[in-house]
């Protein structure tokens, strides 16, 4: 996520002059992206690279992030807030006799940075390490970066960005609670290191989060929905947003209609086929979470975990059966998690988590690329400056498989088909994982009837599932977006994740008890 | 010029600034010093450092525009700034349907002990040696490797309302979490602590290690736990979690967007006649303690669950109006989205009633009990009918006749209002909580809830 531009959005500013009543948003967006102002962070930063190499660091790296969101929030078709938040930082991480040190402060002021790198680098030299931490071979990478897009968020105008709330909010019309919150966020970084990479990355995200309340005949139903954007304005279109929010507002208000308990399901083991949005958290959760680095070796053992990836050999444990490709990949453009450079300098790549079921490559940065006897991946994000860069997926996935839509239910006798879930969580150790289905339909004779199941829950282990998988979908969609937390303190990372249709066989449905 | 002075500075330009330009306004600035040291496999991997001055604006123009910014300041030109751009925005937007007015009388506040420790600049060169003396504690009960977080900090404000009140306020705080393993991911203990003095609670700090390496030493051996129905006894980390939610949830803005089951029961008994829980911004030593609220309202005990009767819900101004009462001092800026913030209600500490119960106690009986002493990863289906399901972790005992077995790999899938309903005990354990899965400081004792529902996975 995030990431710097230098030049300030000329264009942006005499285009938003152009539209009635734009003024106000103009120069706010003209302050926020002032070169001075990007030239002043980009000094700063490079001077922090020296200070800390003069206070004897053997490794200093700055990351100077400018970020300006907006926001307006709706319930239930009233507005209840709105705001704009600019924020500007740098985050500086010192090695010192390979203990790491890391400092932030939010004014772009050399003495405020002196003090708190000062703090930092005595905090580590303090703090004794059995092994040092060893970031292996210098890095270095120079160029500027960018998402794709053709019209800039920062160009579009509060009376754009209410008409857009309109259109969203009457599709909860008939709601119990409808809440609509859209971010618009723009992201520019400048990042330095004493190995002498220098890069320059922008960012552009519309933030959109709903949470819908629907009371029906079976009884009240709810979902949390994210409908992010990565890009310009024109993904508004493109992604099919207000679409997109009433389809999926018309399908909670009938499963909150017409889903039923069919306790049958629970007699025996029946197959289950899950839609793009649930291969996606399963490929988040019980792949991708399992394969960072940083939880395999236990450096986030006290807060998201460890990984049961720890006790398997890379390269040769199975996991899943063969028809399991999930990849992580954050190139992908207009996605969520997308960067073309990660947060250590590090040329961002595709990462093969699980091959043909196979435990394949583990996510790593520049540390844990030495620890695992590796390169990094370029897995290294940091939500914002004052938070230090940890291992992160970006958009996961089940890769595509060779089945059409038609094939992967013909054979099944009885079964279910989730194409979305609600409740949800897992182990830290990414083993015990549980889905409850929202929309879900009863599978029979190879056919999926329109007969709404409610609740269906996959109670599994990460193992137990994936070698159940035995069939993916040609397609790939990446249906779903989403916030990744993890770290302490938290950084919530936006991220896509996806898939075909996948089907499971003989999944005993539960929970059991 | 005194750090005060300095805000204060800063706040009276915001003020100064706004006067022309709006019908009301309120200026907190807020200076922020924070360090964490982060360990795993007993060593320590990185030592943090934030340095935050910010200032928090709300401003009502047109007498319903309300536009409420945090924004980093450095200088009154910044806070010039700040209020050009706020005052920009608040035009630009719709009238807000959640706006009914600000605190309008300035308040005597109440006097606060207890919250600020004038050690905290001192104990950051201890630190690491804090971290240490956990971390050998968890060792020497029979732990093999240890993570966790020492996060300590300081904080003072100042704040101004164009209507009329005004105060300052300074805090210092600080949670430890220690989690220890054996060589086995299985194996696993917690130990928290937290409160608003580091420099007092060291011996608090070695003994959550202590507790996380005798912990993890008991699970050695845990077996698969069965599903089925059983007594649960919840130690106060878990508790702070989904019994706390409870009166957490007791709150006019999280009804109105279908995240509280609490909707129409108010006068509903939710809970035996043992117990109750309040909103207490007046708790000696807790992390959220704080004399007024952001509008200036003088903070108060709320009675949140009197008896076991759920007695009123925490208001600022804007929703008490709404609700035709009076506002109970817990307004807050509450940010719901990356520059979406609001001025709303919010909790300030959790704080339970303690109970009457040892441990042991609770522990007795004939009915199939499991101990769960630390969870994580609560994901509701529905936050209005309540049910949700958790995944305890770390240490976790079957108890029969007195015996302590320790099992693993089961979930807690259940519904709130059903557990809430089905305490039948408390402890007499009462500690305060905060730290990853507990946003909000809990003060809470353990709990015994009858006949919970657990799950585990089919394959």
């Amino acid at each position: 996520m995030s990431f710097t531009r230098r030049s300030p959005f000329p264009l942006a500013t005499m285009e938003l002059d152009k539209r009635a009543g734009t003024h106000v948003d103009a120069t706010l967006s003209q302050r926020f992206t002032e070169t001075s102002l990007m030239d002043k962070g980009r000094d700063l930063a490079e001077h922090c690279v020296e200070f800390g190499r003069g206070l004897g660091a053997q490794y200093v790296e700055a990351r100077y992030q400018s970020q300006l969101a907006r926001a307006l929030v709706y319930r239930n078709g009233a507005p209840v807030a709105g705001g704009v938040q600019p924020s500007v930082g740098i985050g500086v991480r010192l090695l010192v006799d390979g203990r790491m040190g890391f400092a932030s402060f939010d004014r772009l002021d050399r003495g405020l940075a002196d003090d708190a790198m000062t703090a930092a680098f005595r905090m580590a030299q303090n703090s004794p390490r059995k092994k040092p931490i060893d970031l292996g071979p210098p890095v270095v990478n120079k160029g500027k970066w960018t998402v794709k897009m053709r019209e800039s968020l920062l160009d579009v105008d509060t009376d754009t960005l209410m008409g857009l709330a309109q259109e969203i909010n009457e599709q909860g019309k008939g709601l119990q609670s409808f809440t609509v919150i859209l971010n618009p966020t723009d992201t520019t970084k400048y990042f330095v290191t004493s190995e002498g990479t220098q890069l320059d990355g922008h960012l552009s995200h519309l933030f959109i989060n709903t949470l819908i309340t629907a009371e029906g005949a079976k009884g009240s139903e709810q979902r949390y929905l994210d409908f992010t954007q990565s890009g310009g304005w024109e993904r508004v279109k493109e992604g099919r947003v207000v679409e997109q929010i009433a389809d999926e507002i018309r399908r909670v208000k009938e499963v909150a209609d017409k889903a039923e308990k069919l306790p049958e399901l629970l007699n025996q083991p029946v197959d289950m086929v899950v839609g793009p949005e649930v291969a996606g958290i399963i490929s988040h959760e019980n792949v991708g979470h399992p394969s960072e680095g940083d939880r395999i070796l236990g450096r986030e053992g006290a807060q998201a975990g460890e990984s049961f990836w720890r006790d398997l050999q890379i390269g040769k444990s199975r996991v899943g059966s063969d028809a399991v490709n999930v990849s992580d990949d954050p190139t992908l453009p207009n996605t969520g998690g997308f960067y073309l450079y990660d947060d250590e300098g590090v040329k961002a790549r595709k990462r093969r988590l699980i091959k043909n079921g196979v435990t394949n490559e583990p996510l790593l940065n520049r540390e844990f690329g030495v620890r695992f006897g590796m390169a990094s991946n370029g897995a290294a994000r940091a939500v914002t400056y004052n938070r230090e860069p940890i291992i992160r997926m970006a958009n996961t996935f089940f890769e595509p498989g060779d089945y059409s839509l038609e094939e992967i239910f013909e054979d099944i006798k009885l079964g279910v088909y989730m194409r979305s879930f609600g409740e949800w969580n897992i182990d830290d150790r990414r083993y015990q994982s549980k889905y409850t289905g929202t929309e879900a339909y009863l599978v029979k004779d190879g056919k999926v009837t329109e007969t709404m199941v409610r609740h269906p829950v996959m109670e599994t282990t990460s193992v137990g599932l994936l070698t159940a998988a035995d069939a993916v979908t040609k397609n790939l969609s990446l249906a779903f977006p989403a916030t990744c937390g993890k770290g302490d303190p938290a950084q919530g990372v936006p991220v896509y994740a996806g898939g075909g249709e996948v089907r499971f066989r003989a999944i005993r449905l539960g929970g059991v008890g | 010029m005194t750090d005060l002075d300095m805000l204060k500075s800063l706040v009276d330009s915001a003020l100064a600034a706004s006067k022309a330009r709006s019908d009301a306004a309120i200026a907190r600035c807020r200076a922020y010093t924070g360090s964490q040291i982060r360990f795993s496999q007993s060593s320590i991997d990185i030592a943090q450092r934030w340095e935050e001055l910010s200032l928090d604006l709300v401003l009502v123009v047109d007498k319903e525009k309300v536009a409420i910014g945090r924004t980093p300041v450095a200088s009154t030109d910044d806070v010039k700034k700040a209020v050009d751009d706020m005052v920009d925005v608040a035009k630009r937007l719709p009238a807000s349907a959640l706006f009914a007015g600000l605190e309008d009388r300035p308040g005597k506040f109440p006097a606060m002990t207890g919250n600020y420790d004038g050690k905290i600049d001192g104990f950051a060169v201890k630190a690491p040696q804090m971290v240490g003396a956990a971390i050998d504690a968890a060792l020497q009960e029979g732990a093999k490797r240890v993570a966790g977080a020492l996060k300590f900090s300081k904080e003072s404000f100042y704040m101004r309302s164009s209507l009329g009140p005004e105060g300052s306020h300074r805090s210092t705080a600080y949670d430890l979490n220690v989690r220890a393993f054996q060589e086995e991911l299985d194996y696993s203990g917690q130990g928290l602590s937290c409160g608003t003095k580091p420099s007092a609670d060291e011996k608090a700090m070695v003994a959550a290690g202590r507790q996380a390496g005798s912990l993890s030493k008991e699970s050695i051996g845990a077996k698969q736990g069965e599903p089925g129905t059983y007594d649960l006894v919840l130690s106060p980390t878990v508790a702070a979690d989904f019994i706390a939610f409870m009166p957490g949830a007791a709150n006019p803005f999280l009804v109105m967007i279908g995240l509280s089951p609490l909707g129409d029961r108010i006068g509903a008994t939710l809970a035996p006649e043992f117990v109750s829980a309040s909103d207490d911004a007046l708790f000696k030593g807790g992390i959220g303690s704080q004399p007024f609220d952001f509008e200036g309202t003088p903070a108060r005990t709320v009675p949140i669950i009197d008896r076991g009767v759920l007695k009123s819900f925490v208001h600022n101004t804007t929703t008490a109006k709404m609700s035709g009462t009076e506002s109970t001092g817990n307004s807050a800026v509450v940010a719901v989205g990356l520059g979406a913030n609001m001025l709303l209600p919010s909790s300030t500490n959790v704080v339970f009633d303690n109970g009457t119960h040892t441990l042991e106690e609770l522990l007795e009986g004939n009915k199939p009990t499991i101990y769960v002493t630390c969870n994580w990863y609560t994901r509701f289906q529905n936050y209005v009918t309540g049910d949700f399901s958790t995944i305890p972790r770390d240490a976790m005992f079957l108890v029969k006749n007195g015996k302590r077995t320790p099992i693993k790999n089961v979930r807690i899938s259940d519904n709130t209002l059903r557990m809430f309903a089905n305490i039948t005990a408390m402890g007499k354990d009462r500690k305060q909580i905060l730290w990853w899965e507990v946003q909000t400081p809990t003060v809470i004792p353990s709990v015994k809830v009858a006949d919970c529902r657990i799950t585990a996975a089919t394959q």
